[in-house]
């Protein structure tokens, strides 16, 4: 009873024609943005986080989440026109979904796709809403050893799950963790690698860093594959209809990979990537006709649309109830919000229960959109794909520009963002993973300050991180995800369901 | 060559971290703290030390990729980065309307679009679009430069 009467307090938030705006805007400018091929949810947001300047948290926050999954909806499109992903997280989707555009049914995929994104989408918004207060009123009781313990949690997640070699991941972590170190130190008011500089008291924004570790690496991926076309001439998607057969064929899938998406979502680390490839594999081996998978298979499209949507609600579980982001877009999305000037946390629920179940009712709403807008209207929509990528490059650049700049005012932070953008495109050669660097720095400040009040509260013992079971069992299974992948020499799936067990039980 | 490759990266980490170890201890103390704000300094630098040092030992060839870019593109990407220089510096300077419409035109070009007529339309288009709806919008204000409105 409570929930519902939450929930229409939270509509009551969002269906304000301003709120209603907000929602659109956010997930066609998601769309619009996770479709080109090259720029993920993370650029899509930071791009749009000047526009959320002097509005109030809620709208705010309205508008991230709708860009967030209107990106991972939009990048869908360009699995299956083009085999070009337009983000990490569809990239199952083509799997299934390009053969079948070849095979002349773009139109039946698309709708696939997006029926499955929406069923998705929908279930998880359910589950999120009947999961974070449990969540967030067990979180209540943590003290600073809990929330250093859980944030560690997040950050050896993050770099174990990460694809590529571990160490690789730490190092990024590493090197997130010491940029958050610059600035005045928030306890005792020392500078710290400030070199005098009065530009980096405050430390550097993050905005600037994930502009140029994601959005400017990209403009450089970006003008290194300019010179392929982003469509060719074919724009004819074909008919868009669904059989009955077709239908009751995927009802299965989109059942079982609405959980497990959402699960996966919760989950530190994972993310719409991992819970659509988790999925994709999954339908495979329980299928009866595996060998039918990547040759145009409706289920291997539903499956991972499906999942790569209900993980994107389930992201938004940890980062409001425990304010801790558990990916590098829910890393973006929590930057975003502190700017506005809304700490998320368990106490949000109570603080801020306009932004807390605001965002919840917008994405009933938001789903609702994407399924108009991405049904009927997709042709249209996908000529986006044919912005030329020498305009587009230019046009990105700028946004970006504009974004650090309507921060600060101050030229000092375009040159770190160009910097930036040198290091991630570095980082992208030599095959470093951006997501934990931007999570670390994201993170950092909060994991020194509750490390540094527990040891201030103890003494200086550090037998307080023992004190607690939830604790301890936080910090043996960040353990645990660092150890398994590298005694295993490889990326474990059993690692990665060890963890899993313990997380569930 | 990609394992030293590889190698030369973890030298140079291992050499950044040996210089954020020696600002670290360079962090003044501060009288009345339980754990001063040098404390997470000091493990970051040791944690990448080992961490570098890793990286050195490890075995690097599952993560191949393409990885040898042409020199045209090379000499491409530093001409852009240097344009983005260009356009910071005179950013304030000439203000945002006249310098992002010579980014523009100029960058696009430069990437390889050659449709002129196109091209001056979106650049002063968008340029103006951006310009007006920050300004008088969303209030953020851009530098207005040379132009008088």
């Amino acid at each position: 009873m409570d929930t519902i009467s939450n929930m229409l307090y939270g509509f009551q938030v969002v269906l304000t024609f301003q709120n209603i705006l907000f929602v659109f805007v956010g997930v066609l400018a998601g769309t619009l943005i996770g479709m080109l091929p090259g720029l993920g949810p993370i650029s899509a947001i930071a791009i749009m986080i000047p526009l959320s300047y002097g509005m109030d948290p809620a709208s705010a926050l309205i508008l991230m989440a709708g860009v967030y999954y209107g990106a991972v909806f939009g990048g869908s499109t360009s699995s299956i026109l083009l085999n070009a992903p337009g983000i990490s997280g569809t990239v199952a989707t083509s799997f299934d979904g390009y053969p079948l555009a070849k095979q002349g049914h773009a139109g039946k995929a698309l709708a696939i796709a997006a029926i499955s994104s929406f069923a998705g989408g929908t279930v998880s918004v359910v589950a999120l809403m009947l999961v974070a207060p449990v969540m967030a009123s067990f979180a209540v009781s943590f003290g600073p050893t809990e929330y250093f313990a859980l944030m560690l949690l997040g950050l050896t997640a993050i770099a174990s799950l990460s694809e590529g070699s571990t160490v690789k991941a730490l190092i990024s972590a590493t090197i997130g963790l010491m940029i958050a170190t610059i600035g005045v130190d928030q306890q005792t008011g020392t500078q710290r690698f400030t070199f005098g500089n009065p530009n980096l008291l405050e430390g550097i924004d993050f905005l600037i860093i994930a502009l140029g570790l994601f959005a400017l690496a990209e403009v450089c991926s970006l003008i290194l594959s300019r010179k392929s076309k982003m469509m060719d001439g074919n724009s004819n998607v074909g008919s868009l209809r669904i059989t009955r057969k077709e239908a009751k064929e995927i009802s299965g899938p989109i059942a079982r990979h609405s959980v497990l998406g959402f699960i996966l979502g919760v989950l530190p680390g994972a993310g719409a990537t991992i819970a659509s490839f988790m999925s994709y594999i999954t339908e495979k081996k329980i299928s009866k006709d595996p060998s039918s998978f990547g040759k145009g298979n409706i289920k291997g499209l539903a499956a991972p649309e499906t999942s790569n949507n209900a993980a994107t609600s389930g992201a938004f579980v940890p980062l409001l109830t425990l304010g801790i982001p558990g990916s590098g877009t829910t890393a973006v999305l929590l930057g975003a919000l502190l700017v506005v000037g809304v700490q998320p946390g368990p106490l949000m629920l109570t603080d801020h229960p306009d932004v807390f179940w605001g965002v919840i009712a917008s994405m009933y709403l938001g789903n609702i959109f994407l399924l108009v807008l991405n049904l009927p209207l997709i042709p249209f929509i996908a000529r986006i794909l044919y912005i030329p990528k020498a305009l587009l490059i230019s046009l990105v650049i700028i946004f970006c520009m504009i974004g650090v700049y309507g921060v600060s005012f101050s030229t000092f932070d375009l040159y770190l963002l160009l910097a930036f953008g040198v290091i991630g495109f570095i980082m992208r050669i030599l095959n470093f993973p951006a997501a934990p660097l931007i999570l670390a720095f994201i993170l950092g400040g909060m994991m020194e300050q509750s490390f540094r009040q527990a040891l201030t509260i103890s003494n200086g013992s550090y037998a307080t991180f023992f004190d607690s079971t939830v604790t301890v069992v936080l910090l043996i299974i960040s353990l645990l995800s660092l150890t398994l992948p590298i005694i295993k020499g490889k990326l474990g799936k059993k690692a990665e369901e060890k963890e899993d067990e313990h997380l569930a039980s | 060559m990609l394992a030293s490759v590889e190698r030369k990266v973890a030298i140079s980490l291992l050499l950044i971290s040996i210089l954020y170890l020696v600002l670290s201890f360079q962090i003044p103390p501060f009288p009345y703290s339980i754990v001063d704000a040098d404390a997470l300094p000091k493990g970051l630098g040791f944690i990448l030390v080992v961490l570098s040092i890793f990286l050195f030992i490890q075995n690097p060839i599952e993560d191949r990729k393409k990885s040898d870019l042409k020199k045209e593109e090379v000499l491409m990407l530093l001409a852009v980065a240097g344009l983005i220089f260009i356009y910071i510096l005179l950013f304030e300077l000439l203000g945002f309307v006249v310098v992002t419409i010579l980014f523009l035109l100029v960058t696009s070009r430069i990437l390889g679009y050659t449709k002129w007529k196109t091209l001056i339309a979106v650049s002063v288009g968008f340029t103006l679009v951006l310009y007006f709806s920050f300004n008088y919008l969303l209030q953020i204000y851009l530098p207005q430069g040379i132009l008088p409105f």
